[in-house]
């Protein structure tokens, strides 16, 4: 009887092990049906960002497969703005800071002012808040696919808007996106107790993985 | 003798007055400030990495700091240089401000952040914004 008391705890204490604190998978989800070895199973499909492709501060093509792998923070930004980016960019840096070398981990930064912000500009902004644009990325590309991946990939807003200073409204997101391109997280990025709490979640996920 | 001490009188009187009028211009320049500067400044004025200058102990604000009314008005494009860095970005002018708001700004920005405070007389910070380029 003794023994199977201790069978017991035991057992309590390998499951209360195993089960870590994992993040959630933000986004819709589908359930597939699927074929394998002849059995009919189902198969939960959760929702990852599009395929896209977009042009980083050094003229370089960066498409899904730069990202494969990889846990990736994404935000949205213009450099003329003088409203959130500024204190998004404070916080960024100091996650960025925290992270420099890692290279299983990207920073991806897209410009929603994609005529203003040229190549070069971006290159100049990169180097300006002290990264060398390889782990670091500011990403331009076709104004649509921007604003589309925005809203459908990262669930991040970003509008023209002729009222706000400096003539668009956009959220202040860091989106964290795992090596599957699925969105983890979404932090206000204006928001330092928030930032706090990615970083955390950034070490959750990277034990994941 | 009575004179003498209607003068102290309305000498302390005429100081603590002042000095009241001061503090509620300077909490009424870090409410402004807080609104319409901290976002790219931040609040305590260490600016941005390399993109955005700081006004802490900058050496470019002690230099202007006779034409700040007209940078806040109509911001600021053109390289500058603070301590040892260049800047570039253009500061956007800040609309929707009165001229008294744009004074209160500059003594609130003026006293916290030069290494020693500078005083600008009032009527001048205003007749300075009045009269920009």
């Amino acid at each position: 009887m003794k023994k199977v008391y201790v069978a017991m705890a035991m057992l309590l204490v390998l499951g209360a092990c195993s089960e870590k604190k994992k993040l959630p998978i933000l986004g819709n989800r589908a359930a597939v049906e699927r074929l394998i070895d002849g059995k009919l199973q189902i198969d939960t499909l959760y929702a990852t960002v599009a395929d896209f492709s977009l042009t980083n501060q050094d003229g370089k093509t960066i498409t899904q497969e730069t990202v494969k792998g990889k846990i990736y923070i994404a935000d949205f930004f213009f450099a003329s703005c003088p409203t959130i980016c500024p204190i998004m960019k404070k916080q960024m840096i100091r996650v960025f800071e925290k992270y420099k070398g890692d290279t299983g981990i990207l920073f991806l930064s897209h410009t929603i002012d994609p005529e203003h912000d040229t190549i070069a500009l971006l290159k100049d902004y990169a180097t300006r808040l002290g990264s060398d644009g390889t782990q670091w990325m500011f990403l331009t590309g076709e104004r649509e696919q921007i604003y589309e991946l925005a809203e459908k990939g990262y669930y991040a807003t970003a509008l023209p808007d002729s009222l706000e200073p400096g003539g668009y409204v956009h959220s202040g997101g860091f989106i964290l996106v795992d090596g599957q391109r699925r969105v983890r997280g979404i932090y206000n990025g204006t928001d330092e107790k928030e930032v706090d709490q990615l970083m955390l979640d950034m070490d959750l996920l990277k034990n994941e993985q | 003798m009575r004179s003498i001490t209607f003068l102290c009188l309305l000498f302390l009187f005429s100081c603590s007055d002042s000095e009241l009028v001061d503090l509620k211009n300077i909490s009424h320049g870090a409410e402004l400030y807080k609104n319409y500067c901290s976002n790219c400044h931040q609040m305590d004025g260490s600016g941005l990495a390399q993109l955005i200058p700081p006004l802490y102990q900058s050496d470019y604000l002690t230099e202007n700091a006779g034409a700040l009314p007209c940078i806040i008005k109509n911001g600021l494009k053109g390289k500058i240089r603070v301590g040892s860095n260049s800047y570039t970005l253009a500061m956007p002018a800040v609309r929707n401000l009165s001229r008294e708001d744009v004074k209160d700004i500059c003594v609130y920005v003026l006293q916290k952040f030069p290494k020693t405070p500078i005083v600008i007389a009032d009527s001048v910070l205003k007749n300075t914004h009045k009269n920009c380029p």
